[in-house]
């Protein structure tokens, strides 16, 4: 909740304004049957036309007036609604750019999607309907219990009753409503899970002769859900009727009971046209009301999923450091990265992913990382980007640790590929000046053709050809090659290729190596890999095992004392000629 | 109503229309089966309900046209007017007994409703359910899962609410403004066409409103997809988004994005805001025109004041069902459309059911059990002058012809689209060929149950399904009976016991679809184990091994082969480097098989496979 007012802080005007053209409009509903029964009075005791006229146009001045609040407080509402919509996705999407690759995964980009997205809908859509349907009620019985007083006190005592008795009804009935709709929501995710995954699945299923049993499970999850519907049906069946009950009763009770009254003349015969409306208009309003606090709930835990991501501290923060305070170490001008015993274990987790790790790239040579899935490659590399922060040890770029100095700093002097070939939607020149702003369109041709992408050249646009959103339009190793180009276009002191040449087939590999040699011949260069083939003329291979630096050298050493540099060797390069 | 607000971005307003409305509605009634009694209760139940609702007012009329007398007598009589028994008192609790029959008619009919629209979802979807069984897997590949999704969802949900409330509404309304506008006619006739002219005025704003919002809410779906776009891409490309430091940038591009999205939700909003209110403006100016008028008529002595007051309740009684009435049509007929859309989905072409439909209702005999009885197959599979076409005009497959001999390893190697999946396909019976016959142990396939076919399979397949439960439970997929220290072994076997363990709740994880807790590796290694459970005679392995690294490879490369002794496999695979120990290799390409052979003779043969071996070895 308090999330929520935060954002609505900011137009506590609007806010207020809102509701005061709501109010207006509310009055208006009861003011109109107040006229006519003005107009009933008057006009069955004088005969006076100009009065009934007067009383008209009292009548017309109270309609548009309510008209207009209630077209106005429309508008405010859309507006607020706006507003707040898009505060908190810029609120969200901004958070989530100082999250660290732990902070970020802790949500998972498919929970991050929903929560920027329906999340805040939802949130938007129940703030509107609370100021639309809920916050006038207690006016509306207020006034309408006042405006019952100013007829007659009786009558004012029995439309308060009236009141307190729908109000008791309506929350009795969102308490059990409340939970039958949070069990409906949780079964109607069920359905939809296990459909799909009979749908994605229909192979396995068949193929382990499964059908019999999945139609159960489906039913299953059918049935739980049609009988929740039902019993939140039945809820609602027994609030109507009841509420119309209780209202006809009322409307018999104010014409015994206003009988009396009037009998007795404390009140006249039109009186009872107004009392009849306000009682009506209060049940309305509570009763829409209640409808809009039973779907509340949802609307709860969207917000606290928001309230997560805004008050998640990120896990790695800029050290705030005068830049004078830190003087870089001495070292040697050709060391780009240093590893000095780092260790890295995830926050979660009991073992260490990264243990001890101790080695150096540098200047103008290739360092290649091998090693098996879940080795540590990538976070190897993500340590030095500072995704993640190491455990023990020390990162150092260009002699300076990468605790002691910017994120945006250290990421500048780095140019990465990573793992999953990732485009932007746009054209392949956005794509590319995500390297260089600036670069001109001959650098790009060249770059491109460093990176084996001349097939960029052949498209019908060229170096404006469309790209579709992940870069879907494009071939697993064109991908590749397009974001290998993405990150030449960036002048850096260390690039790093995570795994990056894998879907390209072993000629454009080779040839892509050997192009990339010419390019880079100043900076350090860092290429994690799974293929032998694609580092075999590496400076330097380090093979990963198990967190652990099991080997480190060049190729033909490793395969004469690295047993599980030979142990990959030899799967790859089994049955060669 | 509360499944229709979750998506606040999905376009109800579009009005779809159903093609033959008459038919679909005739099918749907006999599908309600013995609910149908119900519905005509129902139906019963609402024209008696609308009869007393329409009849309430004259009543109350004749009750304040009564005490307006008798007060009038007892003021002129100098006397305190009282309410008693006889007359007023006995027709106020007349009143009170046609109120209390309404509302008894009323909540009958809403109870009996409650679950009548349910249970008629509940009877289509199992339906729809039972139909997945038995649609051929070409209906799933050519069809989004999504798409049957929402078959199976929001269709049903969308006619289950219009029958749920929809339609009960839609009787009433039609009886009560019927009824109504009659008794206002019978009042004053003046005075009913004011209330006319303004009703038509009220219906027509709504017509504008309602097209102005459509394309409100159209423009409003375009920012929506922007937005969307823009949020999947940035968080999907984080990792790029921060390493070329783009944060400004991109959190600039989302504010756009963003700022577009309020602009359009703004006006689209208050266009959906603001029509209540409007209309509830236009009546209310008929109401005062319709009071003066009154006033003037209640003067001239026209009209008494308890018809005054029964013309309002009139006014009220037909004016809001009036304005709800186009709503309720439109959503009437997309629920048509989309019940169609259901029956559509039902009317899909099924499999050929299977030859041997016996008691034996496959799935539920334990295949090791069979296995340990001697009647498994050896596996020795043969096909025959297969011919098969996806559609039977454009064959794919001409003559394909191989025997794979029990506990031989054949292997199929092929570009993308050159038929290798389709060759699985065949075998395991999800497509039927057109001619040839494919022989298991020298039995024709097509002869078979599925069930028992497919008993002797176990497949791993590219995408690695599994499903919403715990860990264990999806390695017992093919085994339900399996005991815990089986599923272990299994996983041991796969080389997935090690990370198992180390999950917070090891084999009790459950794995659910979103929130993506294991990697594809892993989840290709529980696929595995999976199969391993079961002991299958035949393996086919599709391209299995694509997301394990190399050395993870090489070790479930070493248990399949001990899990592949005495045991007929196909495997595919894009990586030579695991096949060239195997007994065939089929070389595939366009549908037909090019060269057969093995490794060695392969490469001397000089032909594709050569070709291919080298461009990935040279």
């Amino acid at each position: 909740m308090k999330t929520v007012f935060q954002f609505l802080k900011p137009y506590r005007r609007l806010c207020v304004f809102t509701i005061l053209a709501m109010l207006l409009d509310v009055a208006g509903g009861l003011l109109v049957p107040r006229l006519t029964a003005d107009m009933i009075n008057i006009g069955v005791k004088t005969g006076n036309m100009e009065y009934i006229i007067e009383k008209g146009i009292a009548m017309l001045a109270v309609t548009i007036l309510a008209g207009a609040g209630a077209l106005i407080g429309s508008w405010l509402c859309a507006d607020l609604s706006a507003k707040l919509g898009r505060d908190m996705r810029n609120a969200v999407y901004e958070k989530s750019l100082t999250f660290s690759e732990h902070d970020f995964s802790r949500f998972g980009t498919g929970s991050m999607i929903t929560r920027t997205l329906n999340d805040i809908n939802i949130i938007q859509q129940s703030v509107v309907w609370c100021i639309q349907m809920v916050l006038p009620v207690p006016a509306v019985c207020v006034m309408g219990v006042a405006m019952a007083f100013a007829v007659d006190t009786m009558m004012g005592f029995l439309l308060i009753g009236v009141t307190v008795l729908i109000i008791v009804l309506a929350l009795v009935v969102t308490r059990r409503a409340s939970q039958i709709f949070g069990r409906l929501q949780q079964l109607l995710d069920r359905m939809n899970v296990v459909l799909r995954e009979n749908l994605t699945g229909v192979r396995v299923i068949r193929a382990f002769r499964k059908e019999k049993d999945e139609e159960k499970r489906m039913r299953k999850s059918f049935e739980d859900y049609a009988e929740t519907s039902i019993s939140a049906n039945l809820l609602f069946a027994g609030l109507e009727s009841t509420a119309f009950f209780v209202i006809n009763i009322c409307i018999v009770a104010i014409l015994w009971l206003g009988g009396d009254r009037i009998g007795a003349g404390y009140m006249e015969i039109g009186d009872i046209t107004a009392l009849t409306e306000y009682s009506i208009l209060i049940l309305f309003y509570i009763i829409m009301a209640q409808m809009v606090i039973i779907l509340l709930p949802r609307a709860r835990v969207c917000i606290r999923r928001i309230q997560e991501v805004l008050e998640t501290e990120p896990e790695i923060c800029d050290r705030m450091k005068s830049a004078g305070e830190i003087s870089p170490s001495a070292y040697a001008e050709d060391i780009v990265v240093k590893f000095d015993h780092v260790s890295f274990r995830f926050p979660d987790a009991d073992e260490y992913a990264l243990s001890d790790l101790d080695f150096i790239c540098r200047r103008g040579e290739t360092t290649a990382v091998i090693g098996g899935t879940g080795c540590g490659k990538s976070t190897l590399a993500r340590l030095i980007l500072r995704f993640y922060d190491v455990t023990d040890g020390e990162v150092a770029v260009n002699g300076m640790d990468v605790r002691d100095m910017t994120q945006n700093e250290l990421r500048s002097q780095i140019s990465y590929v990573p793992q999953k070939a990732w485009l932007f939607s746009g054209t392949i020149a956005d794509n590319l000046r995500y390297g260089n702003e600036e670069a001109s369109e001959e650098e790009m041709r060249r770059i491109l053709s460093v990176a084996q992408a001349d097939f960029v050249s052949g498209l019908a646009n060229g170096l404006d050809a469309h790209v579709a959103q992940g870069g879907t339009n494009y071939s697993g190793g064109q991908k590749q090659r397009l974001s290998i180009a993405r990150a030449l276009m960036k002048k850096a002191d260390l690039y790093i290729f995570d795994d990056s040449f894998s879907a390209l087939d072993f000629k454009t590999d080779a040839a892509l190596r050997k192009a990339l040699k010419q390019e880079i011949s100043d900076a350090a260069v860092l290429i994690i890999a799974q293929r032998i083939n694609t580092i075999l003329n590496a400076d330097q291979i380090i093979v990963l095992d198990e967190g652990r630096i099991a080997g480190i050298g060049k190729h033909e050493e490793l395969m004469e004392k690295c047993s599980i540099y030979r142990e990959i060797a030899k799967s790859q390069m089994k049955g060669g000629v | 109503m509360a499944e229709n607000e979750t998506m606040p971005y999905s376009d109800d307003m579009e009005i779809e229309v159903p093609s033959d409305a008459g038919s679909t509605v005739k099918r749907l009634w006999k599908s309600m089966g013995r609910q149908r009694i119900r519905l005509i209760v129902v139906s019963v139940s609402v024209v008696f309900y609308t009869i007393l609702s329409v009849a309430a007012p004259v009543y109350s009329a004749k009750i304040v046209d009564m005490l307006f007398q008798e007060i009038r007598a007892a003021v002129s009589g100098e006397s305190v007017f009282r309410v008693t028994w006889d007359p007023v008192g006995r027709e106020i609790m007349l009143l009170l007994l046609i109120y209390t029959v309404t509302g008894i008619l009323y909540t009958f009919q809403s109870f009996l409703m409650a679950s009548f629209a349910e249970k008629l979802s509940l009877e289509l979807r199992t339906k729809i359910s039972r139909k997945l069984d038995r649609l051929p897997l070409s209906f799933f590949d050519s069809h989004k899962p999504g798409e049957v999704l929402s078959r199976a969802t929001n269709d049903l949900d969308k006619m289950s609410e219009v029958m749920q409330t929809g339609l009960l509404k839609l009787f009433t309304a039609v009886g009560m403004v019927a009824g109504s506008v009659i008794m206002m006619f019978r009042f004053h006739i003046g005075l009913t066409l004011v209330f006319l002219v303004f009703t038509v005025l009220s219906m027509v704003s709504t017509r504008f409103f309602a097209g102005r919002t459509l394309r409100y809410a159209a423009r409003r779906q375009q920012a929506v997809s922007r937005v969307t776009g823009q949020v999947e891409e940035s968080y999907s490309g984080r990792a790029v988004i921060r390493a070329f430091n783009r944060e400004d940038r991109s959190a600039r591009d989302m504010r756009e994005a963003v700022e577009e999205l309020a602009e359009t939700s703004r006006k689209a909003d208050f266009m959906m805001n603001a029509v209540n209110p409007f209309i509830r403006l236009v009546n209310r100016l008929g109401q005062a025109a319709i009071a003066v008028f009154a006033g003037k008529l209640l003067i001239d002595g026209v009209l008494s004041v308890g018809v005054f007051q029964a013309f309002f309740q009139y006014v009220y009684q037909a004016s809001e069902p009036l304005t709800e009435a186009a709503y309720m049509i439109n959503s009437l007929q997309s629920s048509i459309a989309s019940v169609e859309r259901i029956f559509q989905l039902l009317d899909e072409e099924e499999i050929r059911p299977d030859p041997r439909q016996t008691a034996e209702t496959h799935g539920e005999i334990p295949i090791a059990k069979s296995r340990s009885k001697g009647d498994a197959a050896e596996g020795r599979v043969e096909f025959s002058h297969v011919r098969f076409g996806y559609s039977a005009d454009k064959p794919l497959m001409k003559d394909i012809c191989f025997t794979a001999h029990p506990g031989q390893k054949i292997a199929i190697v092929g570009s993308t689209g050159a038929g290798k999946t389709t060759l699985i396909n065949l075998l395991m019976r999800f497509y039927e060929i057109n001619s040839g016959r494919i022989l298991l142990d020298g039995r024709n396939t097509a002869d078979m149950s599925y069930g028992e076919l497919r008993r002797n399979f176990g497949m791993v397949l590219q995408d690695t399904w599994l499903f919403d439960g715990t860990i264990a439970e999806n390695i017992a997929y093919g085994k339900p009976g399996a005991s815990r220290s089986e599923i272990i072994e299994a996983a041991k076997a796969a080389r997935a016991d090690f990370f198992i363990r180390t999950l917070p709740q090891g084999y009790d994880t459950r794995l659910n679809s979103d929130a993506e807790n294991i990697s594809a590796g892993q989840r290709q290694l529980l696929t595995i184990a999976r199969v391993m459970l079961c002991d299958p005679a035949v393996l086919i392995l599709d391209e299995a091994t694509s997301s394990v690294d190399t050395r993870t490879e090489m070790e479930i490369g070493k248990a399949m082969n001990e899990l592949m002794k005495g045991r007929t496999s196909f495997v595919i695979a894009h990586r030579l480097s695991t096949i060239v120990d195997a007994d065939l290799i089929l070389v595939m390409q366009n549908g037909d098989i090019i060269e057969k052979g093995d490794h060695k003779g392969l490469l001397r043969a000089g032909g594709a496979y050569a070709e291919l071996y080298n461009s990935q070895y040279a």
